[in-house]
């Protein structure tokens, strides 16, 4: 990578600046910092911007296209927000607040043998990852795609691995087979398994779905390993509530059931993630932080 | 869940007050009101200093934006003050002195002492200007007052 790559939107310039930032700038002076980066953000990183742009038309139906570049503007700052408290939490271990919307299925995920945690690109999802392994005192693996930048990937594995202190381990989901086998035998072994279910990204496996009346894709992964290895998927996000607090959203398991048609199960599976997923995203749509397009025109 | 019982804060006065008020008076880093009153304060009494610069015989579209640019440019001022501020505080740490002075709390003395020091330029200015500074010094007073009562009270330590 070129020495200006580090500078790249996604690159690990700013997230090395961000660790800085949480070690040296004094509490009351965040909004200050995280305010100016978003305005910065919101002109430079105009693929994500145009993203959210396209993805709130279908989220909020009938909204204008001026007021969905305002709400955008939300969004990255509410993204600006997480990831910051995500760095506080790994680097300064300062405490969180967190209320649980869902707490018998929360319990039962922790006390039960292995699940697949399903979860979107929503709220403080690294955090939640850390402080679901913290509370649970349980390994949880979380998949995530690919970062561009080689050394961003490095950085953003290390930290979460940190925030988890070795209760989070940090998989990637390329194409290969050889992970799909890792996490059944990790499920079948009593661990958790965590999986972005709302995009479908690269040349991993996909099946068409329906979110909020449009064609969208959605990883096949989460619902094929439930299916073999019959163990279920938690809905589970978490969404800012305020200054470093937070709300554990945990919805009812999907049970992938065989029933001997393999596409037909799983579609099920599928269209009951959806409905969750349209349900938490249309109460909090500023902080879906999707910056890619999630539906098919 | 760990949800505080009452409302906490990070500055001395709002701590006092709860305490006043049978509340928690313990330093707490998670007051978003705070943290967005204290620096909406520190940028605006920075940006009214460094706007008090721009020469009044410029043309109204010029001083227009030069006030647009200097949102910007106040913005990295503090980043570079702060950057430096960092490295005199890794010198002054490595010199042994002040170690036990956390680097957070360095920079929010250099914010605070920075910010009082163009408050105070503020006050000598012929507008309602020097009201806001005026405002910040007597905050600041204040929060020292009460710092200090908090300091004998319980001893209220820095955090690392």
């Amino acid at each position: 990578m070129s020495r200006l790559g580090r500078f790249a939107v996604k690159g690990v310039f700013w997230r090395q600046y961000l660790d800085w930032a949480i070690v040296n700038l004094p509490f009351f002076f965040y909004p200050l910092p995280l305010t100016f980066f978003t305005i910065f953000f919101f002109f430079f990183a105009a693929p994500a911007r145009r993203a959210v742009v396209a993805n709130l038309a279908f989220v909020l139906p009938g909204s204008s296209r001026a007021m969905n570049y305002l709400r955008t503007f939300r969004t990255l700052y509410n993204f600006a927000w997480t990831i910051a408290e995500a760095a506080i939490h790994r680097i300064l271990r300062e405490e969180f607040s967190y209320e649980v919307d869902g707490a018998e299925w929360l319990e039962e995920l922790g006390a039960g043998p292995g699940a697949i945690v399903l979860t979107a690109h929503m709220g403080n999802y690294d955090l939640g990852a850390a402080l679901f392994a913290e509370k649970v005192h349980r390994e949880i693996r979380v998949v995530r795609a690919p970062e561009p930048h080689p050394e961003s990937a490095e950085h953003l594995s290390a930290s979460l691995e940190r925030a988890g202190e070795s209760g989070v381990k940090v998989d990637y989901n390329t194409a290969g087979a050889l992970l799909s086998f890792d996490l059944l035998k990790a499920v079948r072994e009593g661990e958790i398994v965590s999986i972005q279910g709302d995009r479908a990204e690269g040349d991993v496996a996909q099946v068409a779905a329906r979110l909020f009346g449009a064609e969208t894709k959605t990883p096949t992964g989460p619902f094929v390993l439930s299916l073999v290895a019959q163990v279920p998927i938690y809905p589970l996000f978490i969404a800012r509530t305020g200054c470093r607090s937070y709300q554990i959203i945990v919805r009812d398991p999907i049970r992938v059931q065989s029933t001997g048609d393999r596409e037909a199960d799983i579609g099920k599976g599928v269209g009951q993630w959806c409905a969750i997923l349209e349900e938490v995203i249309a109460a909090h749509w500023d902080q879906w932080f999707a910056f890619v397009p999630i539906f098919v025109r | 869940m760990n949800q505080p019982p009452s409302p906490r804060f990070y500055f001395a006065l709002p701590r006092l007050l709860a305490r006043f008020r049978g509340g928690n008076a313990t330093r707490a880093e998670k007051n978003g009101s705070e943290a967005w009153a204290a620096s909406v304060a520190i940028y605006a009494i920075s940006y009214l200093y460094f706007a008090g610069f721009v020469p009044d015989p410029l043309s109204w579209w010029m001083r227009g934006l030069i006030f647009v640019a200097l949102a910007f440019l106040v913005w990295l001022f503090w980043l570079l003050m702060l950057f430096l501020n960092s490295l005199l505080l890794k010198l002054v740490h490595s010199l042994g002195l002040f170690r036990s002075l956390p680097t957070r709390r360095g920079q929010g003395v250099l914010l605070a002492g920075a910010t009082t020091a163009m408050a105070i330029a503020l006050t000598q200015r012929d507008s309602f200007i020097s009201e806001i500074g005026a405002i910040w010094l007597i905050a600041t007073a204040l929060n020292l007052v009460a710092s200090l009562i908090l300091v004998f009270n319980n001893g209220d330590r820095a955090r690392q």
